[in-house]
Parts: C-alpha cells; sequence; structure tokens
C-alpha cells in the first residue's frame, strides 16, 4: 500500500512516496523531483509518477492515497489568462470591483497601478433589487431588469458570471434567483454566487472573491480533468485530493465549484507539514522559514497549530477564504545583487528566478545571485545539484561577483560574496521579527524551523540574525511541501455573518447557525464516506467590542445555550492575547460564525529511524568553506545526512547532504539527528 | 553628564567615501526593523481604531544629533511633525538635563513642530552606556483633543485655541515612570479620556521598549560601528538624492495650483510653487502663495516640510530612504503669513486638503525638470471629508461617521490616471456600504464612478467617485470639509482639465440643491438624499492623438458619454471609434501592469 504527496513548484515538481504494510503501519518515505510542465502541470506529474515505479519499483494500483498541491489556480490570476466573465450585481453598485477601498496600491510611486479590473465595466450588469442591513427586503428583485440582464450576458458571450447583491448573507433569495436565471439561459457557463463562496460582509472583498472564483471556474475543470486522467491513466485507483489554502485536503469536485480556495495551495502544506513534524519532534512553537528559487516563505506556528488569516491579496486582488497565515518576502536563491548609482549593495527583489537563473548555471543570466556568492563561498557543492544531475559553473559566479561587486568596493570575493549573504539574512530577518513581534513571540521561545531548497543553507546566520536558540531541519526540506500532504486532513470551511450585541438571544442564533453549518459540514463529510468516529468539527466566532472595526476569532468549542458567559469571557482573553489589552466592562457585538468540518485521514505514526552506524560512516569528504571575514577559509566536514548516526552532535563548520537541500553548520554550532529523521541545531 | 548637546547637526556631506557598504545594508535593514517593530507594537497595543485599524501613527529613530536616520513607512505628513519635536527638545533642553527614563510629549504646530493638535509625538531619549545615543519616536493621530467640535479637526475653526489642547515640548515621563497628573490633565481636555490614557500609555510604553531593542544593538555591534553605519546611511541617501537632482535640467520651473477659498467663501488662494535647480542643489519656493487662510486650512512648517520631503521622494526617486540624508539637500522658503506659513494662532485643523493641494503644485515643478515622458498630469490633488452625525434609535446614543473620498489620479505619457484613488499624503480606506449600514441609519444609495471626470487627452485623467447617501432618520447632521468645488485640476502638454467636485442635496429632484464645499450643521430628514461627486484627475497630450480603440472602450465601458466625447475628441474620431469592435480589458488578456504574485 502507498500513499503520494506531490507539490507542483514553478521550477519541478517534487513527489514523497510513503509504503505501508498492510496493516497501515511502519512507512519508509521516499523523495523524488522532476520539472515541472508550466503548460499543463499534470504532464509532469504523470512523468513523475511514472518514472517513480523504475526507481522505487511501486504499484501505481497499490496507491491507496493521493494529494496534490497546485499553483494552476495562482497562476491563472497572475497571468491573467481567466475565463471571459460577466458580473450581476446591485443597481448602483457595479463599479465596487473598480473602486475597491480607494487607497493607492503604492503612497510614493504612481506608476505602481492597481491590477486591471476582473470584470470590464461593460461586462458588469445592475438588477434592480435591494436589500437591507437587516435583510429585509427594501426593493424587491425586478424580474424585467433581470431578464434584460441576462439577455445581455447572452450576447457578451460569456464563459462565467458572478452574482454578487448586496447584504446577500443576509438574505441570499435574489442572488439566488437571479443564478437560476442564469443558469437555465446560460447551461454551459460556470456561475458562481457570492452567498455561496462567502457569505460574509464586507462587499469589495466578497464581490472580488466571487469574480476571481468565476474567471477561475473554466480553466480549472479542465486542468482537473486532465489530471484525473493521467492519473488515472497510469492505474492508480484512488480519486485524488488537492490541497487548498487552509492547508487541508479537499475532493475534486469541491475544487471544481471552489477554485479560489487553492490559491496559496502548495505553500499551506509546507506549513502543515512543519507543524506536525514540529509537534512529534517537540518543537511546537516556530516559524517557518521556506526558501525557495524566487521568494521566502514565514509563517508562525503555535501549539503545533497553523495560525490562519482570512484574506490575503493574490496578485493584488482581495481573496477571502481562509489560509496559512504566510507572509512573503522577495528574497531567495535566485535574488540578484546590485550595486546602485550610489555605492550601495542591494540584494533583491529582483530574480533572475529559474529562467535564466544564477549565472553559474550557465543559462543566460548574467547577475550575480544569492546562489552564486554561496557557490563561490563553498557552502554550495556544485556536484550535487539535484543529487548530480545538473552541472553548475562556480568559477562563472566568482568572476561576475568579483567584477560586478567585489572590484567597485574594493573589495575580496569572499568579502563581496558573504556580504551578499548578510544582506540578504537582514532583510530575511526583519520579516522573522515581524510575523513573531506581530503575535508578542519573543524569539528566544521558539524554535526555526527551515526548508525549502535554499532554507537550511540560511538557518544558521538567520537563527543568529534574529536569535533563534534552536532550529529544526525535517528530512528533504526541499520536498516538505509534498511531505506536508501526506500530514494533512480534510477539511471544508463555513462561515454565516449575523452581527448583533452579544445577549442571550443572539447567541441562541449563533449556535442555530452553527447547527446548520454542521449538518452541511457532515453532508460534505458524507460525501467523503468519513466515518462518524474519524469527523471534527470546528466552531469560531468572530466578535469585536462594540465601535471596533476589526474582529477577533474566539474558540466557541463545546459552548452550549447557557453559556454565553463563557464565550464573552473566552473573547476579553482571546482579544488580550491577540492585541496586548482587554476592557472586561465594554459591550460585545458577535459579527461571523465560522465553522471548519475536519475528516481525519487514516494514516500510521511517523516510523522511528534507526539512524546510521557511526559519524566517521556518515563522512563524505571535506571542503573548504568560508565561514566569516573573522575566521575566512575553514575545512568543513561533509556528511551524507541518511548516513547520520542519531543523537550525535556534529560540531560546525559542516555541510549535511541530502538529495533536496544542504544544511550549513557554522563554527560554535552543533547539530544532531533525532529519531524522527529531523536534523536539530542549537545555534549560538 | 559629560555629553555637550549637539550645537549644530552636521550635514552628510555626499562626497564622502562609505566606510562599509555591507556594514551599512545590514545595519540599516536591522535600524528599520526595530522602528517597525515599535510602530507594530504600537498597533496591537493601542485602543483607538484610528491607530488600530487606520494605522494612522509613524515611528522614527533619530541619532544624538537630532538627525533622522530612519522612518518606518507610514504616513508622510508624520514625518515632520517628529522631526519638528526632536528639534524642540534640542532647542529647549540641554543634554545635561535630560536623563535615563525621560520621555517627551509635543503636538503644536507654533511650539513644538506639530502638525495639526491631534497628532501627537512621543520621543524617548536613547542612552547606552550613560551617554544618549538615539531618540526613538512616535506620533499617533488621536481620535480627539478636545476643541470646539468632536474629532478636533473643524473646517471653520478661526484659531488654533478652538482646535484643543496645545502641548509644547514637555516631559511626560521621568526614571521611566509616566508623569499621571499631567497625563490626567491631558486626558480629561478631551472627548474621551479612557481611550486617551490607553493610547498615550502605549505610545511610551513601546518607545521604551524600542529603547531597549537599540541597546541590544548598540551591544552586539560596539558604538564605533553602529556609528560609522550611520554616517554611511546618512551619505549614501545624500549621494543618492544628489544624483536623482544632478540628473534634472538646471533651472526655474513654476507650477501654480489654487484652493477655491480660504475657509469660508471667498476668492480662489493661490498655492505656487517654484523649482529651482542648480547643479546637485534644490530649493523649492512658495513665493507667491496667497495669504494666511480665515479658516483652518494653514498649513503650518512641519507639514509644508513633510509634504515637500514626500514630494521629492515621489517624484525623483520613491525608493529613497526617509533620513536627514534625504532632507538637508533640500531648501525650502516661504514667507511668513502665508497660507503655508501661518502665523501663530492662525487654525491648521483641516491642512490635509492644502498639503494635497501643495504637493500638486510641487509635482508640477518638478515635472517640468524631468523629460516629459516621466511627468504626470495633476491629480485630484484633495479629499473631501464629509460627517454625517445623528441619533441611532437602536443604540440610544449619537453617532457620527467620517468619510474621506479621494478622486482621479493624473495621466502618464504612456497610460491614463488611476480612478478613484487617494493622493498624495493622504491614502485611507472607505467603509464599506455592508458595514455602513450595520452602524449607521443610513443607506449607500450608490457608489460609482463618475463618467466624464477625468480630463481628456492622448491618455485620460483617471475617474473621480460618486457616493449617494440616503438619511433614514429625521435631524440627522451633515457637515464637509471639501475644496476643488471651483478648481479642476489642470490637464499636461495639451491634456484637458479633469470635472470638479460637487455635493448635491436631493439631486434629480424638484429640491436639488448644490452645497458649499464646507458646508456645516445643515440638518436633514428621513429620505432625504446627500450625493458627493469628487474630480477626476488631468489628462495628458493632445485629445486628437488619443488611440481610437482607448477612446472606443471608454465608450463602451461608458466612462466617457458619447456627447463629451464629441466635445473633447471631436465628432470624427467619435466616429472611428464606434466603427472598430471595443476590445475589453481586464480577465482574459495579459495586462501590462506590475504582478504582485502571491508566492
Amino acid at each position: 500500500m502507498y500513499r503520494i504527496g506531490i507539490d507542483v513548484g514553478g521550477t519541478f515538481t517534487d513527489f514523497t512516496l510513503l509504503a505501508e504494510d498492510s496493516s497501515g503501519s511502519g512507512g519508509t518515505p521516499s523523495f523524488f523531483k522532476v520539472p515541472s510542465t508550466p503548460a499543463d502541470p499534470s504532464e509532469a506529474i504523470e512523468t513523475g509518477l511514472a518514472q517513480m515505479v523504475d526507481a522505487f519499483g511501486y504499484a501505481p494500483d497499490a496507491v491507496r492515497f493521493l494529494a496534490h498541491g497546485t499553483t494552476v489556480a495562482t497562476n491563472i490570476v497572475i497571468q491573467r489568462k481567466g475565463a471571459r466573465t460577466a458580473l450581476l450585481t446591485t443597481r448602483g453598485f457595479r463599479d465596487v470591483l473598480e473602486l475597491g477601498r480607494q487607497a493607492r496600491p503604492s503612497i510614493y510611486d504612481y506608476r505602481v497601478a492597481k491590477p486591471p479590473v476582473l470584470i470590464p465595466r461593460d461586462r458588469r450588469f445592475e438588477i434592480d433589487e435591494r436589500v437591507t442591513a437587516t435583510g429585509e427586503i427594501w426593493r424587491p428583485l425586478d424580474e424585467d431588469s433581470l431578464a434584460a440582464a441576462v439577455d445581455e450576458l447572452t450576447a457578451a458571450g460569456v464563459e462565467a458570471v458572478a452574482i454578487c447583491f448586496l447584504h446577500s448573507h443576509l438574505r441570499p433569495e435574489h442572488e439566488r434567483r437571479a443564478g437560476a436565471a442564469v443558469r437555465a439561459a446560460l447551461p454551459e457557463a460556470f456561475v458562481t454566487l457570492s452567498c455561496e463562496i462567502l457569505p460574509e460582509f464586507r462587499e469589495f472583498e466578497r464581490v472580488s472573491t466571487t469574480a476571481i472564483n468565476a474567471t477561475l471556474g473554466p480553466r480549472m475543470e479542465g486542468y482537473l480533468d486532465r489530471f484525473r486522467s493521467r492519473v488515472a491513466g497510469i492505474g492508480v485507483p484512488v480519486t485524488p485530493y488537492t490541497i487548498h489554502s487552509n492547508g487541508g485536503l479537499m475532493p475534486i469536485e469541491t475544487v471544481r465549484a471552489a477554485p479560489v480556495r487553492t490559491c496559496v495551495s502548495g505553500p499551506a502544506a509546507g506549513v502543515v507539514g512543519a507543524a506536525e513534524i514540529g509537534r512529534v519532534a517537540g518543537f511546537p512553537n516556530l516559524v517557518t522559514f521556506d526558501v525557495g528559487g524566487t521568494s521566502t516563505d514565514v509563517s508562525l506556528i503555535e501549539a503545533a497549530e497553523p495560525l490562519f488569516t482570512n484574506q490575503r491579496l493574490v496578485a493584488g486582488y482581495p481573496v477571502k477564504t481562509p489560509m496559512v497565515d504566510i507572509q512573503v518576502i522577495g528574497a531567495g536563491g535566485g535574488s540578484i545583487a546590485r550595486l546602485d548609482d550610489a555605492g550601495a549593495l542591494k540584494v533583491g527583489p529582483d530574480s533572475a528566478g529559474a529562467d535564466p537563473g544564477p549565472v553559474a548555471y550557465g543559462r543566460g543570466g548574467t547577475e550575480p545571485t544569492i546562489t552564486d556568492a554561496n557557490l563561490v563561498l563553498g557552502r554550495l557543492d556544485p556536484d550535487c545539484f539535484l543529487g548530480g544531475r545538473m552541472t553548475v559553473d562556480p568559477d562563472a559566479a566568482r568572476r561576475v561577483l568579483a567584477e560586478r561587486i567585489a572590484e567597485p568596493l574594493g573589495l575580496t570575493v569572499e568579502r563581496a560574496a558573504l556580504g551578499v549573504i548578510r544582506i540578504a539574512v537582514a532583510n530575511m530577518g526583519r520579516a522573522i521579527r515581524s510575523v513573531s513581534i506581530d503575535k508578542g513571540h519573543d524569539m528566544a521561545d521558539l524554535a526555526l524551523c527551515a526548508f525549502g531548497g535554499a532554507g537550511p543553507l540560511h538557518a544558521a546566520e538567520v537563527a543568529r540574525e534574529c536569535g533563534f536558540a534552536r532550529i529544526l531541519i525535517p528530512r528533504e526540506p526541499g520536498t516538505l511541501c509534498a511531505q506536508g500532504m501526506l500530514l494533512s486532513d480534510i477539511s471544508l470551511d463555513f462561515v454565516r455573518t449575523r452581527m448583533c450585541d452579544a445577549m442571550p438571544g443572539s447567541w441562541a442564533e449563533i449556535l442555530g447557525l452553527f447547527a446548520e453549518m454542521e449538518e452541511e459540514g457532515a453532508a460534505f463529510l458524507d460525501g467523503e464516506a468519513v466515518p462518524v468516529g474519524r469527523r471534527a468539527f470546528r466552531r469560531l466566532l468572530d466578535a469585536r467590542y462594540l465601535g471596533q472595526n476589526f474582529e477577533v476569532s474566539v474558540d466557541v468549542e463545546g459552548l452550549g445555550p447557557d453559556d454565553l458567559a463563557d464565550v464573552v469571557r473566552r473573547f476579553h482573553d482571546a482579544h488580550r492575547k491577540e492585541h496586548g489589552y482587554d476592557i472586561r466592562d465594554r459591550a460585545v457585538q458577535f459579527v461571523s460564525a465560522r465553522l471548519k468540518a475536519i475528516g481525519r485521514i487514516a494514516r500510521a505514526d511517523p516510523p522511528e529511524i534507526a539512524g546510521g552506524a557511526s559519524v566517521e560512516d556518515a563522512i563524505t569528504g571535506s571542503r573548504p568553506v568560508y565561514v566569516d571575514d573573522a575566521s575566512g577559509w575553514r575545512s568543513a566536514t561533509i556528511y551524507d545526512r541518511t548516513l547520520l548516526p542519531l543523537d550525535i552532535p556534529l560540531a560546525g563548520p559542516a555541510l549535511v547532504n541530502e538529495m533536496s537541500s544542504t544544511t550549513l553548520i557554522l563554527p560554535g554550532q552543533h547539530a544532531r539527528a533525532d529519531r524522527w529523521g529531523n536534523l536539530i541545531m542549537e545555534s549560538a | 553628564m559629560t555629553q555637550a548637546s549637539p550645537a549644530a547637526a552636521t550635514a552628510p556631506d555626499p562626497d564622502r567615501r562609505l566606510a562599509d557598504p555591507i556594514q551599512m545594508e545590514v545595519f540599516s535593514n536591522r535600524l528599520l526593523a526595530i522602528a517597525e517593530d515599535i510602530g507594530q507594537i504600537l498597533i496591537r497595543s493601542s485602543f483607538s481604531s484610528n491607530i488600530k485599524e487606520r494605522r494612522d501613527c509613524s515611528t522614527a529613530l533619530f541619532d544624538a544629533k537630532g538627525r533622522l536616520v530612519t522612518q518606518a513607512d507610514h504616513i508622510p505628513i508624520h514625518l515632520g511633525a517628529m522631526i519638528g519635536a526632536v528639534e524642540a527638545i534640542l532647542a529647549r533642553y540641554p543634554f545635561s538635563e535630560i536623563a535615563e527614563g525621560d520621555a517627551f510629549i509635543a503636538n503644536d504646530p507654533y511650539l513644538a513642530g506639530g502638525s495639526h493638535l491631534p497628532d501627537i509625538s512621543i520621543i524617548t531619549p536613547v542612552f547606552h552606556e550613560g551617554e544618549i545615543r538615539f531618540f526613538a519616536g512616535n506620533i499617533a493621530h488621536h481620535a480627539d483633543v478636545g476643541g470646539k467640535t468632536p474629532g478636533s479637526t473643524s473646517g471653520t475653526s478661526r484659531s488654533i485655541f478652538e482646535e484643543g489642547i496645545r502641548l509644547p515640548v514637555i516631559r511626560i515621563a521621568r526614571g521611566g515612570a509616566i508623569d499621571e497628573d499631567l497625563l490626567t490633565l491631558i486626558a480629561v481636555n478631551t472627548r474621551d479620556p479612557e481611550e486617551r490614557l490607553l493610547d498615550l500609555r502605549t505610545q511610551i510604553g513601546c518607545n521604551m521598549r524600542g529603547g531597549e531593542m537599540l541597546v541590544a544593538l548598540v551591544d552586539r555591534m560596539g558604538w564605533a560601528a553602529v556609528e560609522q553605519a550611520i554616517e554611511d546611511i546618512l551619505t549614501y541617501t545624500a549621494r543618492r538624492l544628489a544624483n536623482r537632482i544632478g540628473a534634472l535640467a538646471d533651472g526655474r520651473y513654476r507650477f501654480e495650483r489654487a484652493m477655491d477659498d480660504d475657509g469660508f467663501p471667498g476668492e480662489p488662494v493661490p498655492i505656487v510653487c517654484t523649482a529651482i535647480v542648480e547643479g546637485q542643489s534644490l530649493t523649492l519656493d512658495f513665493e507667491g502663495s496667497g495669504p494666511q487662510a480665515r479658516g483652518a486650512i494653514n498649513l503650518p512648517d512641519s507639514a509644508l516640510k513633510a509634504s515637500v520631503y514626500y514630494c521629492v521622494k515621489a517624484v525623483l526617486d520613491p525608493g529613497l530612504m526617509p533620513n536627514q540624508g534625504s532632507i538637508d539637500p533640500i531648501t525650502i522658503r516661504a514667507s511668513e503669513g502665508s497660507i503655508v506659513n501661518p502665523r501663530p494662532p492662525a487654525a491648521v485643523a483641516g491642512r490635509a486638503v492644502t498639503s494635497n493641494r501643495l504637493c500638486g503644485a510641487v509635482f508640477g515643478a518638478l515635472y517640468q525638470a524631468l523629460p516629459p515622458e516621466e511627468a504626470m498630469a495633476s491629480c485630484n490633488d484633495s479629499t473631501s471629508a464629509v460627517s454625517i452625525s445623528g441619533w441611532h434609535p437602536a443604540r440610544g446614543a449619537t453617532y457620527v461617521y467620517p468619510e474621506s473620498m479621494g478622486g482621479g489620479a493624473g495621466a502618464f505619457a504612456d497610460r491614463d490616471g488611476m480612478d478613484a484613488v487617494h493622493v498624495h499624503t493622504v491614502n485611507s480606506t472607505n467603509l464599506p456600504a455592508e458595514a455602513l449600514e450595520l452602524e449607521y441609519p443610513l443607506m449607500l444609495e450608490e457608489y460609482a464612478l463618475v463618467p466624464d471626470s477625468g480630463g481628456a487627452g492622448r491618455f485620460r485623467g483617471g475617474l473621480g467617485m460618486a457616493r449617494q447617501i440616503r438619511i433614514m432618520a429625521d435631524g440627522t447632521t451633515f457637515s464637509a470639509r471639501s475644496d476643488a468645488h471651483v478648481v479642476p485640476a489642470p490637464g499636461l502638454f495639451g491634456g484637458r482639465p479633469s470635472s470638479v467636485t460637487r455635493i448635491r442635496r436631493n439631486p434629480g429632484t424638484d429640491a436639488e440643491e448644490e452645497l458649499h464645499s464646507k458646508a456645516s450643521g445643515l440638518v436633514l430628514a428621513a429620505g432625504e438624499v446627500i450625493r458627493v461627486e469628487t474630480l477626476g484627475g488631468g489628462g495628458y497630450g493632445d485629445p486628437g492623438e488619443r488611440d481610437p480603440a482607448a477612446l472606443a472602450r471608454d465608450l463602451a465601458e461608458g466612462k466617457v458619454t458619447r456627447a463629451t466625447a464629441e466635445r473633447d475628441y471631436g465628432a470624427d474620431m467619435v466616429e472611428r471609434a464606434l466603427r472598430l469592435r471595443a476590445p475589453s480589458r481586464g480577465a482574459g488578456r495579459a495586462g501590462l501592469h506590475s504582478i504582485q504574485e502571491a508566492r
């Protein structure tokens, strides 16, 4: 029996294959990587699944679980390749999508434009209808104006229709009637109703999310069909799952209806994986540090739970769905180092990306990158790129750093290269401090969890910059997102807005909403054949003090009709935790009820590993590494991570190599392998 | 105390060689991280939604010479007030009288370099091994500081004494302990003392945290390295700005904008900027600007400076670091007694509109020194603040609903202006209809772009916005602090001017009435309607050079009406445009715009 996780990235598609015996226990993971195929990402998936048969000798028909993380939705938004879409909305409000919140994107730079509107004005149609903020009908839906709009839609030849009326989250009947009329007239069109995709107040964010979902729908359907048939063609008998932005697994049919929920699919899986690995290894409080080719993702994990947010910008457009809260920094292996006209050295945000990539890749890159600097410093082994499958030219890296940075600054090439790294680390450190301080944490109490291809290479210096005492580096960190797929559960989020003062009557009403959502959640889990014993329903209530314009999420798990006092007390506590204070005598207002339906996937506990026989057996050689300007070049021992013995500290300077990454241990730091296959580094 | 007070801060020398560019960049990041951390702690721990949700606050770090070293990226106009407060401290207190654990408070434009009274600065000296090494500063816009009107930003006050409590630079903490007597005195002079107490305590506390972080940084790097890195940062920034100024064509460039009136009905008041470029020096002279206003729209010294620094950064180098190096190379001249340099006790509460109009004048002057293809036509250069208040029957209390509306931005040589945005020193967000209607007995009937509001041109000015509100309860009061009802945004290189802002009561009915930009205290009955339409931005280039396909798209989208198109572009071009099939923008087509990736 096998379980497979797949992460489709911009450059590579990563695989994790877990073999389990028939009782569902045991299990040794294998890792695999193939180049991505951006034109049709499912092609690389098919290639990898096929090649792994030869590489690992698994039987596709014995796969009982397959999940993938995909950037298909994100890329459609970024490249603006969505379907031709129209919008139906309340009379007087067709421009909301274009007006946004009226803030300009950059305070200083007027050439930074708002992203082009998703649906142009001549495909946005107004209907005579109006619901009030209390859910009453102020103006009934005018059937003639609806019919006229539907005629125009038909004439406009659209593939998708977004429908968003004011206050529809309180009273959806007008939206539903409009939806029925559109579906009757355009049976082929992909229709999204705002009351279904996001029944929450604040119209701009809702209409933006609804519009993005509609533009994604037709393209995503095509991709999902190809993906399914390729997986089936290989002989995998199960229906695959997709990771959605909150890190949970989503069945294909749900993705088909709500593709907008997959906008941060891949990165979310990495965070879920890190949280689970940290829980098992005894590091429940982490900052994740995922360094890729063009960017670095940072997020905070508290008590082995990722933090979630309900909103972020995707290519400049607000998307409001539950998501793992990830901060993105424009610094990765491909970030370009440049001297400006006034003599400063800047690293990023411009990136050589995967193509042309660093100068050392010899694919036409002409400006030095972070990866080039690491090669010059001996921190990356030129023979170990992609397990030796890729050749790089460290001399080219050295030449370009000498010419562009070192000579103009009058420095040695090593000092210049280390300077590039130090500046990148200071940049990354700023973002890491920010996610931690924002939630009131002290770095000394957190561990840094480094992954992505280049995370473990910079973790030692980032930990010193920020003051982390310990670093956790999961096995094959370059494929952690694919591993995370195997550690996730099925889930779906529901939300209802009901703004009301915290009173017994309104609490009863909120409980009614929870019951309603739980019924929908149960129906969803029925559809996935999740046994009752594996189900869970999480209840969160967004609330605020009267007069505030921002909400705090309160865990109201297990509270019944008589527990209003407990609800309010939990709100005060949550407010204090989130914002540093509470006001016990101030009136509290309920805003939105959120429910997450979870179906726990049956899986084996992670197996403990035996570890290698001795440190000596794990040594594969040594190499000079430039550690810092004071010590200069030092000989670093090189270890093969798969052969490390358990719990024996390795002293820096050292490098630990594995297929998908290299870990740098600096002088004064020690690292040891734990019994779960992690590397634990003590920073100093 | 052996440390000498700084006699005069030495200006950075752009020709000095940088000692260590790598250390400079690393230190600069660490310093900015501390300024940002102070800001995050302030936002996290404050109480009022003004600070918490609208983030109307800023933080900055100064060295012991009072030179600005870094500012976290928040509100441009706050910069001047923090600089002013630090200058006031250095002028008033010798270092021998400043002790560890002190903190200073200030807000007054005339006594302490403030910008208007609701913006309160807290400045805290940071000691390392007995010497003052830094000043940590933060500033926040408080929802009320007393005065004749709730919110302390009346458009019709005639003197600063009507605008709230005045604070020169004074100590609010000694030996790390807050002066509770003084804090209480300040708080009770405002309309929500509890909120003031909480927010001011937070402001004082987060500077202390910032001070600890600064001390840890000096411990880690050593003072010598820190001192060298500060000099490098200032030198580098001064050199970078000098390079940008040096690239401008030498000369004198004059641009004139105007306020509709001086706060009370009357003639337009000019705001004139002359940019004088000589080699690597830049002078901005406001001679010719109108006299001090009777109303509250005067722009005090620190707000003038902050507006100018904002403009220089925006026009010449948006990535320029805000520090002393970006300030010292600029000379500002404004005659005392003018609207841009008022004498006490002139009222200043409504300075935001004046600041925006002044920025319009500075942009217009600076763009003349740049190649034409880099220029932008005038933006709306305004902001229309309206306030609706009344009795909230469900809450059994009075409510105040404030809204501030932007308009169109100017067109560029290669693209139309942005629609419906705040410009210059304002960048706040709107209140969504669904939030508005839940909070107040009001109904938003329309929120839309205003067709024909952008100036015609080869590229069109951005459109203004309309907001139409239905009053749902009798006895509702309406007031406006608006402008640009008379003076539009001019076009550039043959581009046409924008529309002007209009506020109407009961539009489209027999009772329709056009309101004055400073209409105050109007009492409305249930069922009455207020409609605000803001102006657009100026056009760029001759309308006759517009791409007919772009005009076709505007016509198809209803952003320009046929009648206006025929007037501005001529019947021939409209005919040609209508023969083209209007291509749609948006989804389904690759955009030319920069892309912010999700990952």
